[in-house]
């Protein structure tokens, strides 16, 4: 592993890198690598056995510069553009968690040619009517001012789940975490508290642009993205096998099984 | 020199609530049902929370006090213009002071200019104008994300003083609010401008903002033990920084009171209302229980450096003023000070001398305390100890400012 500042436009952006191969450019949601723990968790090591793992943090996360003009998603798009052209990468796997499955998805709808492949898990982004994205932002507030259970349960397939616990403890946690906690809910307040909650409308309707092959997988119980957000990414592009579900999982599968989830997007990007 | 200034501060609670919404209700903001409002009990509501403004204009107040909040049963006025409208056709004397309209849930801050100029010119020159932010539940009532807020919010304040004193029409090239025509018809009656009044918690960012600007600092908290003080030394600390000074009247705080005519009969009185005041209208803001939606991670308007400094120093699930449990804790939170004329006279001298505070902001209707009550206490409190605090705050006030024309140095800032 290692980890570095890169500069773009005069902001620093914080890199993590470990593996070699084909690069795979990973961007984080909440429970996440950068918006809670500072180092890579179980998944990414797995995938850094087949492939070169990049995660940037997103702008205002971890010790990326925080970007006062950003506003909307699309401002997150043209930032990755500047930091791909800065890393140099033209092709590359792209994979995108919660908030940054929103992300990457935006980014392949308007440049497809830089995606080899594209895996999207419990991607927000979507439109769906009557199946409402979750107010992350009202579960963040704690109850009886300590306990964090409801955006555990929002997160996570079970509140009481370790890692769950683990990455968003009751009471006080560690500092230097609930800072990254912190800075990634200031992040996705510019982007997705205001209408349009967490979706761009048009996205939908953009997705048939994608021309990669693409991954979609989701939680079997997801309480922050409902499962037919899932579906209708799936549906919609055309390159989207079946949606993937994982058993036993809520929003964040990727760090509730993070075995089957890397043996899915592993053997899907060495196909 | 000039003595403490005595204002009513009327929050229009919902008094109607049954005798189980705690149990029962989760909150008594932004998602509290309002399937609870009840129209026939209402009816006549906003009628008699205005005379009792109207009341203290009568019995001699410095002025009156209005807020916005919206969707709770905490404060009733989701648009505080209207209520100072009325006043304005109902008082003659006193300040109406709005703190405030909130900017950054207001589309074009032109409005409030406008309707700020407007009541202005309605009431004779007697608007003290408030700005505020909002806090967490107004982030959630109204979908403001927090991260730019306090920009957004100042580049709206500066506006509407530009609007206010710079001949239009002009245009303004603002980030958040760009405008081809400034133009403002009417303009306000006070020249420059009518005072502005900023509150804040303690943050140094707003009291460095509120400095720059010359403007009056309020302390939103609702308690006032060393805080307050401390509250106090820190602006003074910032003015003097600016190349200012220091004086009672650039500070105000909030607190409540109850008069009645001895201790015992004050507490008995109040009560209720105290009570209800404490357990359901801060339920969801100033208590743990729920969820409190003022402050915390999920409305992110502080930068992340100081969040971090926030949470060095804070302890999860620290009792709230809504968590008193008993009359003992509420006394020593000095928050609602209740008693004897002589009691309130020297609780509340006691907070202007160390506070050295010369705008008090008082509460004197608590949850659903009933007009015949609220109106009680008002007078004796205007009758038996405004007189008391004036006297006394003018001596330390002229002993500890030497020299200062208050009214003067608030017109230079200008």
């Amino acid at each position: 592993m290692s980890g570095r500042i890169i500069e773009v436009n005069q902001r620093k952006v914080q890199i993590l890198e470990n593996g070699s191969g084909a690069p795979l450019l990973y961007l984080h949601g909440f429970a996440d690598v950068h918006s809670v723990k500072e180092s890579w968790l179980p998944i990414h090591e797995k995938l850094a056995q087949h492939a070169r793992v990049i995660a940037p943090a997103h702008p205002g996360c971890a010790q990326t510069d925080e970007y006062n003009d950003l506003e909307a998603v699309e401002d997150v798009v043209f930032h990755y553009l500047e930091v791909f052209d800065a890393l140099k990468l033209s092709e590359f796997d792209l994979v995108g968690s919660c908030v940054g499955g929103w992300i990457a998805a935006e980014i392949a709808v308007r440049h497809p040619e830089k995606i080899r492949k594209l895996v999207l898990i419990g991607a927000a982004g979507l439109f769906v009517e009557g199946a409402h994205i979750g107010d992350v932002f009202m579960m963040a507030q704690p109850e009886y001012g300590s306990s964090y259970a409801t955006l555990r349960e929002m997160l996570f397939a079970s509140v009481d789940q370790p890692n769950a616990l683990e990455m968003f403890p009751d009471g006080k946690g560690e500092l230097e975490d609930e800072v990254r906690r912190y800075q990634m809910l200031r992040l996705s307040s510019r982007i997705g508290f205001k209408p349009p909650y967490f979706y761009n409308r048009p996205l939908k309707n953009r997705l048939h642009r994608i021309t990669s092959p693409v991954l979609v997988i989701w939680g079997e119980k997801d309480n922050f993205v409902p499962r037919s957000h899932g579906e209708t990414y799936a549906r919609s592009i055309p390159g989207a096998g079946e949606l993937r579900v994982i058993p036993g999982t809520g929003h964040s599968v990727h760090v509730e099984k993070p075995d089957e989830t890397a043996k899915l997007v592993v053997d899907f990007l060495g196909k | 020199m000039k003595p403490v200034q005595l204002f009513c501060w009327h929050f229009m609670a919902y008094p109607h609530l049954d005798k189980d919404f705690d149990d029962k209700q989760y909150t008594g903001w932004v998602t509290v049902p309002n399937s609870l409002w009840n129209n026939s009990k209402s009816r006549g509501l906003y009628q008699e929370y205005i005379d009792q403004l109207a009341y203290a204009d009568e019995l001699g107040f410095d002025g009156m006090v209005l807020n916005e909040h919206h969707q709770n049963i905490y404060g009733l006025m989701p648009s505080p213009n209207l209520i100072a409208s009325a006043l304005t056709q109902c008082t003659s004397r006193g300040k109406i002071i709005i703190l405030g309209n909130l900017l950054p849930l207001h589309m074009n801050p032109m409005r409030v200019a406008e309707e700020y100029a407007m009541l202005d010119q309605m009431s004779n020159g007697r608007l003290i104008a408030g700005f505020a932010p909002g806090g967490g539940p107004e982030t959630f009532n109204y979908d403001v994300p927090s991260a730019n807020t306090r920009e957004k919010f100042w580049e709206a304040a500066d506006l509407i003083v530009r609007s206010w004193t710079e001949d239009g029409p002009f245009a303004h090239e603002g980030r958040y609010f760009p405008l081809r025509y400034v133009n403002l018809w009417p303009k306000p009656l006070q020249q420059p401008f009518p005072p502005v009044w900023i509150p804040g918690s303690r943050s140094p960012s707003t009291m460095n903002e509120v400095a720059k600007r010359g403007y009056c600092y309020f302390l939103s908290s609702r308690s006032h033990g060393g805080e307050t003080h401390k509250a106090q030394q820190e602006f003074a600390a910032v003015l003097e920084k600016h190349g200012d000074h220091y004086h009672p009247f650039r500070f105000g705080i909030l607190m409540s009171t109850y008069v009645a005519e001895t201790d015992q009969q004050a507490r008995e009185e109040c009560e209720e209302g105290v009570w209800y005041f404490l357990k359901n209208c801060l339920k969801g803001h100033l208590r743990r229980v729920g969820r409190q939606l003022t402050y915390g991670p999920g409305v992110p308007y502080i930068p992340a450096a100081a969040w971090r400094e926030y949470l060095k120093g804070y302890t999860p699930g620290r009792k709230l003023l809504g968590d008193v449990e008993n009359w003992d804790e509420l006394e020593a939170s000095q928050s609602i000070i209740v008693g004897s004329p002589e009691t309130v006279i020297r609780r509340i001298q006691n907070l202007i001398e160390k506070a050295k505070v010369g705008n008090l902001l008082i509460q004197f209707q608590l949850g659903n305390m009933p007009d015949h009550l609220a109106r009680k206490s008002m007078k004796l409190f205007a009758e038996k100890v405004a007189p008391a605090l004036r006297q006394e705050s003018l001596t330390q006030f002229t002993r500890e400012f030497p020299g200062m024309n208050v009214e003067q140095s608030a017109e230079a800032l200008h």
